[in-house]
Order: C-alpha cells, then sequence, then structure tokens
C-alpha cells in the first residue's frame, strides 16, 4: 500500500503536468498558408535550377520565424546546387541539429564538405576542411536535444521513485536496487548529453565559416596584428562579441577576431545566412 | 542511504538557491599607462568592469576605433569570476571582465576617450573619460617594426625580407629577385631567434605564392647556424625552403610567412610563452620570353631521346614510341605535340613525371608514350621531334631533336576505330548530386526546446521535492510511533508492578512504583527527565507546559504523599494505597490528555 502510494505520487503527478505543457505547446506548431504559399514557390524555383529565388525565398521563411530542418535542407540544397559550398554546409548542419538522425542531409553535408574539398584541392593542389572532433558531439549526434530532454525527465522521475522506494518503503526488492542504479546511469548520460547539446561543455555556439580566407586577428578592430586565416567551411566555436567583430577558436586551435558577417552560427542566429 | 538521500537533494536546490536576486555593486574603470607618452612608445590601456552580484551584458570603449593614430599592438580580454557561500545570503558571484590593449602612437597629439560603457543586468554603467597625451618622439623613441630607423643597425646586417623584433623575427631570402618566364626561384624562409624554442612546438604557415608553380623542400628537422644582426647573435632557422617557377609574367608577390612557437625558459615549472610571428611580403619581376619565342618552348637546358617498341607490326596492331627529355627546369612546362602520320592512328599520350631537387636546383625528366595503330600497310615514319628551350645565362634559344623513326606495317587496310579515352583523364567535377528538394514540411516556427520550456524545469525539481517531503514525512511518523509506542508499554509495566505490589502487600515497593509511574508520563509529556528536579522547580516547569492548576497540585500533593509513604510503610493501609492507585491513573490519564491536547 505504502509502495503504491509512493509510486503514485511520484510517476502520476509529473506526467499530468507533462501531459498538460505538452498540450499548450501544441498549439505554436501550425504554419500559416502563405508561409507555405513561400515554400512552395521557394521549391519550384530550386526545381528550376533558379537558385538565387530559391534561397530568398527559403531565407524569407526564415526570417518569418520558420526554424524546420526541412527548410535548412532544401536551402543547404540550393546553396550547394549553386556552388556555395560554406553556406550549404552550415545550413546541412542546422538541418541536423534539429533532426539528428537523418541520413540524406548527413549524406549531403559530406557531399558537400567533399565538394568542397575537391574545388579546393583543384586550384591549390590539397585541401582539408576542419571538422569538429569532441567526443560528446560524437556519442551524442545522432540523438535530438529534445529526446535527451525527455529521457532526464524519465530518469529523474525512475531514479527518486526507486530512492524513495529504497529508504522509505519497507520491502527491499534487489529489482528496486537494480531500478536506482540504472535510473542513475540513464540520469548522468541524458544530462551530459544535454550539457553538451545546450553548449555548456562548448566555449560557445558552434559556427561555420563562410567565407574564403578569412583574416583571424588580435582583437576586434581591422588595424590590429594578423593570426592567422580560416577557409570557407571550416568549424569552430564564438567565443567572444564586441560590436561587429566576433572572436572565433577554430577546430584547428587558432584563435582571432573577425567581422560577424564572414560566419554563420549553427546553433542559433538562424536568420541572417 | 539517508545521507545520500540528503545529498541529491542538496544538489538539486543549488541551481534554485543560486539564483537569489540583488542590487549588484558595479565598478567600472578606464586608466591608461602612462597617460602621457612619445609617439612609438607603448601605453597600456586597460577597460575593467567588476560586477559583484550582477551579470555582465556588454563593456565597450567606442573611441578607440576613432583614434586611428593609435595603432593596436595586442588585445587581450580576461573574465576572471568568484563565487562565494553564505548563510542566508546565497550564493554570490562577483565576475569581471577587462580589456587590455598595448598601442602605439603613430602621431602627436591629445586623444580624449569619453567614459567605457558596461551593461549589467540591463543597466548602463560608465567610467571616467580619460585623456591620452603623446608628445613628439625625442629621438630616443625608435619603431621597432622599422629596422631603418634603427641606429645600431649595422651596415652588414642585411635584413631585407624582415620585420625586424629584437627576440624573434621572420626572414624571407628570394634568389634571384628578377627571372624570365618559367625560370627558377628559390624562395627560403628563416626564423631568427634569440629565445629558446621548443622544436616540436613550431607551427610554420606557408606563404601565399599566387602565380607560381611550387616544388617544396621539406625540413624535416630543425638547424640553426649563429648570425650577427644589430650587433646581436641570433639563431637562424630555416623553416621553409622552395623552389617555385613563375607562370606568368609581371610583378607576382609572395605573401607573408607565418610561425607560431612555444618559447620555454628551460624552467619546469614555468609555462610556455606562445610566440606568433608574421613576415613581409615580397616581389619577383618576371620577364617575358625574349621574342621570337619558338613553339613550345620553355626555360631551362634539356636532352631528348626517342624510341619505338618494334620495327615491324600487322596492320591493327599498336607500336609504342617513348620519348624521354630530361635536364634541368621544370619539366611540368614541356610541351610536345606529336604531328599526324599518315595511315597511324595515334591514341593520346600517357605522361609521367620524375623530378628531383638537387643542389637548390630542380631537374626531371618528362617521358611520353603514344600508342601507335598502324591502319594501312607501308612503312610509316614517325617525324623528328623538337623541343625548344631558353637558357637565362647565355640568353639564347637552344633546340634538341629525336631522329626520324620508322616501322612497317604488313597485311589488309583497317577501318578507323573510334578514339579511345585519354589513358589519364583530367578530374571530373564533383559528381555528387545534392537533394532532393523536400515538397513538404511542417513549417515549424519558433520552436523552443524542451529544456527552454518553463514547465522542465518544475518537473525536473518535482520528483526530489516529492522525494524530500514523502522522506520527512516518514521520518517523522517513524520517530513519533516510536516514542509513543515504547512510552505507553512503560507506562503500563509501572501500573502493573504497582498492582502486583499491593496485591503483595508491600507499600514500599508499591509507592516507588507510583513515584517511576508518575516520573514516565511526565517525562514522556516534557520530553526530558523530570527525576531529579524539586518539587517547586516541577511546579513552575508544568505551569510553564500549560499544566492547570489543580492537577500541578494534585501531582505534587500524590508524590509528596508517595515519598512520605515510601518511607513510613508500616503506616499505609491497603485501603489507601488502592486509593493511591485510582488516583495516580487518574492523574496519569490527565498528563496524557494534555499531551495530546497540546
Amino acid at each position: 500500500m505504502r509502495v503504491s502510494f509512493i509510486a503514485f505520487v511520484l510517476i502520476v503527478a509529473p506526467l499530468l503536468g507533462c501531459a498538460t505543457a505538452s498540450a499548450q505547446e501544441a498549439p505554436r506548431r501550425t504554419g500559416g498558408s502563405s508561409l507555405t504559399k513561400i515554400f512552395e514557390s521557394a521549391n519550384v524555383a530550386a526545381s528550376r535550377g533558379d537558385h538565387a529565388i530559391a534561397i530568398a525565398s527559403y531565407r524569407k521563411l526564415i526570417e518569418a520565424g520558420v526554424h524546420d530542418p526541412d527548410v535548412y535542407f532544401n536551402l543547404g540544397t540550393s546553396f550547394a546546387q549553386s556552388g556555395d559550398y560554406p553556406r550549404a554546409i552550415l545550413n546541412y548542419e542546422r538541418a541536423l541539429v534539429l533532426r539528428p538522425n537523418e541520413n540524406k542531409a548527413t549524406e549531403n553535408l559530406r557531399d558537400a564538405e567533399k565538394a568542397l574539398e575537391e574545388q579546393r584541392a583543384e586550384l591549390e593542389g590539397e585541401a582539408t576542411i576542419q571538422r569538429s572532433s569532441s567526443i560528446s558531439d560524437a556519442a551524442y549526434g545522432t540523438v535530438s536535444e529534445d529526446a535527451l530532454a525527455y529521457a532526464l525527465l524519465i530518469a529523474n522521475l525512475a531514479f527518486f521513485v526507486a530512492l524513495a522506494l529504497v529508504s522509505i518503503g519497507r520491502r527491499r526488492h534487489r529489482w528496486i536496487y537494480a531500478l536506482l542504479l540504472a535510473s542513475g546511469a540513464l540520469l548522468l548520460i541524458s544530462a551530459l548529453g544535454l550539457a553538451t547539446k545546450a553548449g555548456l561543455l562548448r566555449d560557445g555556439p558552434r559556427l561555420v565559416t563562410l567565407e574564403d580566407r578569412i583574416a583571424l586577428r588580435e582583437g576586434p578592430d581591422p588595424r590590429a596584428q594578423l593570426r592567422g586565416e580560416a577557409r570557407g567551411g571550416d568549424r569552430g566555436e564564438l567565443v567572444d562579441r564586441d560590436g561587429d567583430f566576433v572572436k572565433l577558436r577554430m577546430v584547428s586551435g587558432l584563435e582571432g577576431w573577425t567581422r560577424a558577417s564572414g560566419v554563420g552560427l549553427i546553433d542559433s542566429d538562424h536568420g541572417r545566412h | 542511504m539517508r545521507i545520500l538521500a540528503l545529498l541529491v537533494v542538496a544538489l538539486s536546490a543549488i541551481p534554485w538557491s543560486a539564483r537569489a536576486a540583488a542590487e549588484p555593486e558595479v565598478t567600472v574603470t578606464l586608466s591608461a599607462t602612462p597617460s602621457e607618452a612619445q609617439v612609438g612608445n607603448p601605453v597600456r590601456l586597460e577597460v575593467r568592469v567588476r560586477a559583484r552580484g550582477g551579470s555582465i551584458e556588454d563593456l565597450r570603449l567606442d573611441d578607440l576605433k576613432k583614434h586611428l593614430a593609435l595603432e593596436i599592438v595586442s588585445h587581450q580580454t580576461m573574465r576572471p569570476m568568484q563565487f562565494s557561500f553564505g548563510f542566508g545570503s546565497g550564493v554570490q558571484k562577483e565576475s569581471s571582465i577587462a580589456n587590455i590593449y598595448v598601442l602605439r602612437p603613430r602621431a602627436a597629439g591629445t586623444y580624449e576617450f569619453s567614459p567605457a560603457v558596461a551593461k549589467v543586468d540591463g543597466k548602463i554603467y560608465r567610467s571616467e573619460p580619460l585623456t591620452l597625451v603623446i608628445r613628439p618622439s625625442t629621438g630616443d623613441a625608435r619603431d621597432p617594426s622599422n629596422p631603418a630607423s634603427a641606429p645600431d643597425s649595422s651596415p652588414g646586417a642585411d635584413l631585407t625580407g624582415a620585420r625586424y623584433d629584437p627576440r624573434a623575427f621572420l626572414r624571407t631570402v628570394v634568389e634571384p629577385t628578377e627571372v624570365y618566364f618559367g625560370q627558377q626561384v628559390n624562395i627560403t624562409v628563416y626564423l631568427y631567434t634569440r629565445i629558446r624554442l621548443a622544436p616540436q612546438s613550431v607551427v610554420p604557415s606557408k606563404p601565399s605564392m599566387d602565380g607560381f608553380w611550387v616544388h617544396e623542400d621539406p625540413i624535416t628537422s630543425l638547424q640553426f647556424e649563429t648570425v650577427s644582426v644589430k650587433g646581436q647573435q641570433y639563431r637562424a632557422y630555416p623553416i621553409q625552403r622552395s623552389a617555385a617557377f613563375p607562370q606568368r609574367s609581371g610583378e607576382l608577390t609572395i605573401g607573408p610567412p607565418k610561425i607560431a612557437f612555444d618559447a620555454g625558459t628551460g624552467n619546469f615549472f614555468d609555462a610556455p610563452q606562445r610566440i606568433e610571428r608574421v613576415g613581409v611580403p615580397l616581389t619577383v619581376r618576371v620577364k617575358p620570353l625574349p621574342p621570337p619565342v619558338p613553339a613550345n618552348a620553355v626555360l631551362g637546358n634539356y636532352a631528348i631521346d626517342a624510341r619505338i617498341d618494334r620495327r615491324a607490326v600487322k596492320t591493327g596492331d599498336a607500336v609504342t614510341l617513348r620519348v624521354n627529355a630530361g635536364g634541368v627546369g621544370n619539366v611540368n612546362d614541356l610541351r610536345i605535340d606529336l604531328p599526324p602520320i599518315a595511315g597511324v592512328r595515334t591514341l593520346q599520350p600517357a605522361i609521367r613525371d620524375q623530378q628531383r631537387l638537387t643542389n637548390g636546383q630542380l631537374s626531371g625528366t618528362r617521358s611520353w608514350e603514344w600508342i601507335l595503330i598502324a591502319e594501312s600497310p607501308g612503312t610509316h615514319r614517325v617525324p623528328p621531334i623538337e623541343l625548344h628551350f631558353f637558357d637565362p645565362d647565355t640568353e639564347t634559344y637552344q633546340a634538341a631533336r629525336t631522329p626520324a623513326l620508322t616501322f612497317s606495317a604488313t597485311g589488309a587496310t583497317k577501318a578507323p576505330e573510334p578514339t579511345i579515352q585519354p589513358v589519364d583523364a583530367p578530374p571530373k567535377p564533383s559528381t555528387a548530386t545534392f537533394g532532393p528538394i523536400r515538397v513538404y514540411s511542417a513549417l515549424t516556427r519558433d520552436r523552443t526546446p524542451v529544456r527552454d520550456r518553463g514547465w522542465f524545469a518544475w518537473l525536473l525539481a518535482l520528483p526530489p521535492a516529492l522525494f524530500v517531503l514523502l522522506w520527512l514525512g516518514a521520518a517523522v511518523s517513524r520517530h513519533r510511533e516510536r516514542r509513543g509506542t515504547t512510552a505507553s508499554a512503560v507506562q503500563r509495566k509501572l501500573i502493573r508492578e504497582a498492582e502486583s505490589a499491593l496485591q503483595a502487600g508491600d507499600p514500599r515497593a508499591f509507592y516507588d512504583r507510583i513515584v517511576a509511574s508518575i516520573t514516565h508520563a511526565l517525562d514522556a509529556r516534557l520530553n526530558e527527565s523530570v527525576a531529579g528536579l524539586p518539587h517547586t522547580q516541577l511546579l513552575a516547569r508544568l505551569g510553564a507546559e500549560g499544566f492547570d492548576d489543580d492537577l500541578n497540585q494534585r501531582l505534587i500533593n500524590e508524590l509528596e504523599g508517595a515519598d512520605f509513604a515510601r518511607f513510613a510503610a508500616s503506616g499505609v493501609n491497603r485501603d489507601e494505597m488502592e486509593r493511591c492507585l485510582k488516583r495516580t491513573s487518574a492523574i496519569i490519564e490527565r498528563i496524557q490528555r494534555s499531551a495530546s491536547a497540546s
């Protein structure tokens, strides 16, 4: 009786709250018919090969607040088909942030990187694109942030139910200890994953450089000493801002200030590129 | 297990307690050291905001960009942060941001800086304004980046291609600086340094060489020679060697080389310092080959030979013609056109190159292999093949020539076949197909991640909070149950013992149990022992607990009576003992009732 009561209080109450909250979120997912028209006209332009119009239309959707993986996928495809591979990489990355475990977007991203490498190798003899190589990004790359958030809630619930049964209940079965250990492990894994996805383990939001050979300087000033160059399509993190300038830390470890217009953020700031 | 539970609860509570809101204490400072300097002397400009209890959102010094005569040599940003924990005051965060600029004034004058602006928790705070006075140079201050201005520059120290720095600098040596189209230019980048460097930390960046075809001479180990520059001994490390061949005439620029390395003191406890240097760009003047230029003429000195692998074939069979051209120069530039041979179909040649750099001079061999298919019978003649080259030393054109070669074909005439694709087909553009475009989308708008939704934090906090409540409730319940059970059992036991003593006719033991029974009831009620208290103090204690005066008086009377009877047991009869037992039971009942009521 006591165990049943504890389980009821700890499980049913949070689930009721979750259901209510999800019901409140549901109306936000609706899209207007005008947005659908813009999307359809962008698709028509893209299939005609009119990439400039397609890109402008997809951007219009994003500026209107649409943050949808399919829109980013189509925008990335339009950029790739028009030969602008750094912007294609940026938008495929954004599509994968919103829908991580998607083969076609991953395949297109790799193709865009390969095409950029080939394009550069043809001009310079050899080329390499700098990609992120973080273990945590690789481990959680195929899991969505929302899935991790829900896993955290469930693991949190299960952990405290098991903890309550162990510390308050009179009958201590082995399965309760097994549940405690399993839910504790899941709690740690999902919390780490969520922290990774939320960027708490990084120094700043992830970015892609959009222009080739952008100058990275000592300070946020065009007169500051040059530290190095970043190539288009390279990955890095935005670690600081000062007016129109942003400080980048590239995957290679190179750091420096450059103008914000030369980079695109993967994790936020979707409206600009 | 309880300790574990408390730990989990305490950890869960930290994020909420950390958000204790308070008015931040903010200090914004703007300072220059020194505030008066001469042209060329470095000035340290520091902008700092320190906030206690608030979150710094922005720190700006807009006027720095207005003073173009103040060159920013370096910029460093520091963000130290401290947390302090205090009972009652929650978590206190003290954070600061400091932007430290090293400026080099390039013109005298008075530079006014309006206050630096900091934004903390949405509110704006300002520093005091600053005035920086730069006086004209008196001659002592020198621009170290310009070796020409350094008076101690010794005439023997050739520093062309370098931006001098007293500690370390890069120098690019280009030989020669005026060449003919296709002539080799040797480019060597040296690192001059007076500080100890960690060889494994050296990361050089190649200078850009647009307009050149470049053959790298890789440097596998850092070796130095000691040279004297401006009277100081430097170690000069060659860090990059290249043989470059201009591919167009005009002025071609070799970009500035770059390097980064760690300078260590050799002391185990000192962290290495990362040093970065950038060299200077250099220009190479490229002259066109003097007219008239023979067909396919290249720069260098070559010999050429040709041979065929068989002299007689059947029609339709193939003969391999191999031509080798070798010598000094860039064999990539060599071009040979095999003229058409009547009655012979010629396929595209396979080309192979071998190159080597010997004593700074690039040489090599280029081989062409043509497949010749005899389509008609008879004797076929491969005409002499000529290679024209220009010798820059004598400034004359020369030619190397192969002898004419012949082979014979027998059999019937073969009809021409479609041309076979070249052996070394040029690389095709990327064939990746992107897409396909998605025609359906939910067009999700303003999607807030689950973790940022308001209910997420509440749902996350709910299980630990409910657990804490349940655990506390269970603990209190267990405590009460245990205390109540124990007290009642002892009470009943004492009364039973008193009844036994009454039956046995043992007044001393009877009154002893009566006193113990009343005392125990009081102990349980007051949560403390009253056994040793004098009756006056006991009376006061009971009064303080809210017992009514009648009960107090009865209780004290019963205790005093029982005490007296214990020492005068012979004068007590059985009836009195039975009445005493009834009174005691009534008193204990009233004590317990008052306990329940309270």
